[in-house]
């Protein structure tokens, strides 16, 4: 309890910082909505003069898009790489801070074991992701009621915006399994960033070409919100996979974690 | 009853040398030396023991439990001091020091008090802002706070200063005298000789000698130095216990094991102008131990 | 130049990977494109040009005729941007607050160098490091376009492109290296420099969706060498490279009077 208290204040600042940002993103995005969607009805119009099939190869049918919820999902795409940068920092810093900050002669010989430290630090990095999804989520909430004037579907709005949570926890679990594997990082905000932007420009890569197989790759499609919005439900595929990625990763952290030798610095 | 016990502990870091068989017993009560130069083991050997690294063969033993499947069990009853410490930077002295407190379930905050006044340690600095020597004490407070029954300290002197490192020593010395074992590494021998009852002395990864202090000094070497009249060949002292032979013209230096007549008489054959034999100092003893093969 | 030298070793190998993705990465899109219906996009490129920017940047691609090997490469340049602004960012974040933070202030500052010295040796260093990696992302992109281009005149446009990702480079190198040069606390340096990049991203975005923000243009470099103005005519306009320009000139500047004048942190 002890160490899960101590990190969670440790990361109270980075919490604050974080949610104050997401709910910021979201407020400036979302109150850009009024006028996107006055410029959007145009595009119905052009489109509609198109045949199907040409219609279909954007990939994204115009009906949803120009609705808010499509709209939502797009600004929500950003709002989901700052979750997967702040959860891959908590990550890597799982195990690295303290080997880097050298404090882990100081925890190690008290009388706790690997496993109740490794159990705190994953806790406190959870609570933290929590605290920052919900100041995210009610302020998105409110923001969304009051820009736009047509009705949207409340249970979709929540069932896109909790995916947020769902990637924070594959990246997380990733970077504690990084941290496990690597332990002493020189420098760990370069690394979670290099590892989350390979992703994103993966998924970036992947919308473009609209490739079926890439999509596998990079956690940021798992939850795809063009398929929440049409079927009501998440892709049940990538549902398990990124439950297997989070399982094995934390499980692979506590074996190399309980392994690891603990240099003198 | 025996508080450490390590059989046959080997360590290599990938192909490179940790330590090499080491085995040594501390007894309860004792004050255990552990010396030997820099890189010679000391601080793996103390690492496993804590289990912060994992032995490639051999065990360790420590409150007769293995060091290693027990580790946070032992750890309750085991005080912790590195060569270097290193804390959480923006936490003031007493958050750490009620930090580390908090993993023991006792009150300590008496115990922290009495600490830090002996040491003369400010409790609402920031760990950040102290120097090299500050944060040493807020090291020693830490790992006594907790009264554990066995202290591991790795070379705990440096940075602090003589005055310090007396009141460090009293207060060693008096938990000591309440029962606390204490395994004490260094490479300065005059700290080991003022405290320690036994010494290990560990060199390129391996034991070389486990003596009581007082033998160590005692009874195993003389110091021999002899001034001739005329220019002596040098393997005229060459014999059965004489080590670190030394000649230079006139003048012969070595140490000597072993029957004491037997180098009185060669000496007598000879003519000489001067002849000094005296008790080494820990110091050529341990250097002694280091030139040798 | 001893210190020159060892920051080029120290970040040899970082430099090294980062040339291995921008290769991967720009063989990765071409080879797509080999392989993309894109080929037979005309009609599709229609609709697009006809659309308002706000939906355009929605599809990603904009206005690029994904038709053509130099298109598609404009289509994926803003990728390329992103990864090299990150490094940029990194490189000049950590140049100089590594030292703090790993300790070894103490061991450079006590010798006898100025710190003038070991700040211009290491904006040469961070210099060289972007200047390879430019020059590596040019040639791979210039071999693998032409690759596959039909014949058209690819060496132009890619060139153009190659500059303006130099320059930005630039640009989030000295806002790096301005920053820590600037915090007392030197593990403030990369967060901040990071975050910076990232709304300046973000917002570069949000001009793409609501025209009405386009005032804001100024404020993030990412606009100043669209990858869209630099290929479609527009070229270079004066008024970005001026203010890239004073960016660059105002960090580099302040780094080093603020880096003198600081204490160190040890």
């Amino acid at each position: 309890m002890n160490v899960f208290l101590h990190e969670l204040k440790s990361y109270r600042k980075s919490t604050i910082i974080w949610s104050i940002s997401m709910a910021a993103l979201i407020i400036f995005f979302l109150s850009m909505y009024p006028s996107f969607s006055s410029s959007v009805s145009l595009v119905k119009k052009i489109l509609e003069g198109y045949p199907e099939p040409i219609r279909k190869a954007f990939g994204i049918s115009i009906d949803d898009i120009t609705k808010f919820l499509g709209f939502y999902s797009y600004v929500f795409s950003f709002v989901v790489l700052g979750g997967a940068i702040q959860s891959m920092n908590y990550g890597i810093s799982t195990i690295s801070k303290e080997i880097k900050l050298k404090t882990a002669d100081f925890l190690m010989t008290k009388p706790i074991s690997r496993n109740e430290i490794l159990t705190s630090k994953l806790l406190a990095s959870l609570t933290s992701i929590v605290i920052t999804d919900i100041i995210y989520l009610v302020t998105a909430y409110i923001t969304a009621e009051s820009v736009t004037k047509e009705l949207f579907n409340i249970k979709l709005f929540f069932m896109v915006s909790v995916t947020l949570f769902f990637v924070e926890v594959i990246f997380m679990s990733i970077g504690v399994l990084i941290s496990a594997v690597v332990g002493k990082i020189k420098s760990m905000i370069s690394l979670s960033l290099g590892v989350v932007f390979t992703f994103y420009i993966i998924g970036m890569f992947q919308a473009t070409l609209n490739d079926k197989a890439m999509k596998y790759i990079t956690p940021f499609k798992y939850f795809d919100t063009e398929y929440i919005i049409k079927n009501s439900s998440y892709d049940i595929t990538f549902v398990i996979i990124s439950i297997l990625i989070v399982l094995i990763s934390i499980f692979l952290s506590y074996v190399f974690f309980l392994k690891r030798d603990i240099h003198v610095v | 009853m025996k508080i450490i016990e390590v059989n046959n502990l080997t360590k290599y870091y990938g192909k490179s040398r940790g330590i090499i068989d080491v085995s040594f017993d501390v007894e309860e009560g004792e004050v255990f030396g552990f010396i030997g130069p820099n890189g010679a083991g000391k601080s793996t050997t103390i690492r496993i023991l804590l289990s912060l690294i994992y032995p490639t063969s051999g065990s360790a033993k420590i409150f007769g439990k293995d060091c290693i499947k027990y580790g946070p069990d032992i750890k309750k009853d085991i005080g912790y001091l590195p060569s270097e410490v290193f804390y959480y930077d923006n936490m003031k002295v007493i958050d750490l020091l009620k930090y580390s407190a908090s993993f023991y379930k006792k009150d300590c905050s008496k115990r922290i008090k009495e600490l830090s006044e002996l040491m003369d340690l400010d409790l609402n600095k920031k760990i950040d802002d102290l120097s090299y020597g500050n944060r040493k004490k807020v090291g020693i407070v830490q790992g006594l706070l907790h009264e554990p029954k066995l202290l591991i300290l790795d070379e705990p002197t440096s940075g602090l200063d003589p005055l310090m490192q007396q009141r460090f020593f009293n207060l060693l010395k008096e938990e000591n005298k309440k029962g606390v074992t204490i395994l004490f590494s260094s490479h300065i021998l005059s700290e080991v000789q003022k405290l320690c009852d036994r010494v290990a002395i560990i060199k390129e990864g391996k034991i070389v000698s486990l003596e009581k202090i007082s033998t160590l000094r005692e009874n195993s070497y003389k110091k021999v130095y002899v001034e001739a009249n005329a220019p002596l060949k040098s393997e005229y002292f060459n014999m059965d216990g004489v080590s670190d032979l030394q000649v230079k013209d006139r003048t012969v230096s070595f140490l000597f094991k072993g029957d004491i007549n037997n180098i009185t008489k060669k000496i007598a054959e000879i003519s000489i102008t001067d002849v000094t034999i005296e008790e080494p100092s820990l110091e050529e003893i341990f250097m002694h131990y280091y030139m040798r093969g | 130049m001893n210190i020159y030298l060892r920051e080029l070793k120290a970040n040899g190998k970082s430099l090294f990977i980062w040339c291995i993705i921008m290769i991967a990465f720009v063989a990765a899109s071409m080879g797509k494109y080999a392989a993309s219906s894109y080929i037979s996009g005309q009609s599709l490129n229609d609709i697009i040009s006809k659309m308002p920017d706000a939906v355009k940047s929605m599809f990603g691609a904009g206005t690029f005729d994904l038709s053509k090997a130099i298109g598609f490469y404009g289509a994926m340049f803003i990728y390329i941007v992103l990864m090299a602004a990150i490094h940029a960012s990194m490189i000049g974040a950590n140049i100089i607050s590594k030292e703090e933070d790993d300790k070894t202030a103490e061991f450079l500052m006590s010798k006898p160098v100025s710190r003038i010295n070991v700040i211009t040796s290491k904006l040469l260093a961070s210099f060289t490091n972007i200047a390879i990696f430019n020059i590596v992302t040019l040639l791979s992109s210039l071999f693998l376009v032409n690759y596959y281009s039909k014949g058209e005149n690819v060496t132009d446009d890619i060139l153009k492109l190659v500059i303006g990702m130099f320059i930005l480079q630039m640009i989030f190198m000295s806002i790096g290296i301005g920053l820590s040069a600037l915090f007392k606390n030197s593990k403030l340096a990369s967060p901040v420099t990071v975050g910076v990049m990232l709304v300046t991203y973000v917002l570069s975005l949000a001009i793409d969706i609501d025209s009405n923000l386009s005032g804001l243009k100024y404020l993030t470099p990412f606009k100043y060498f669209d990858a869209k103005n630099l290929m479609n005519g527009k070229g270079f306009e004066i008024i970005y490279i001026v203010i890239s320009a004073l960016i660059v000139i105002l960090c580099i500047g302040g780094t080093f009077v603020f880096y003198q004048k600081r204490d160190l942190k040890i």
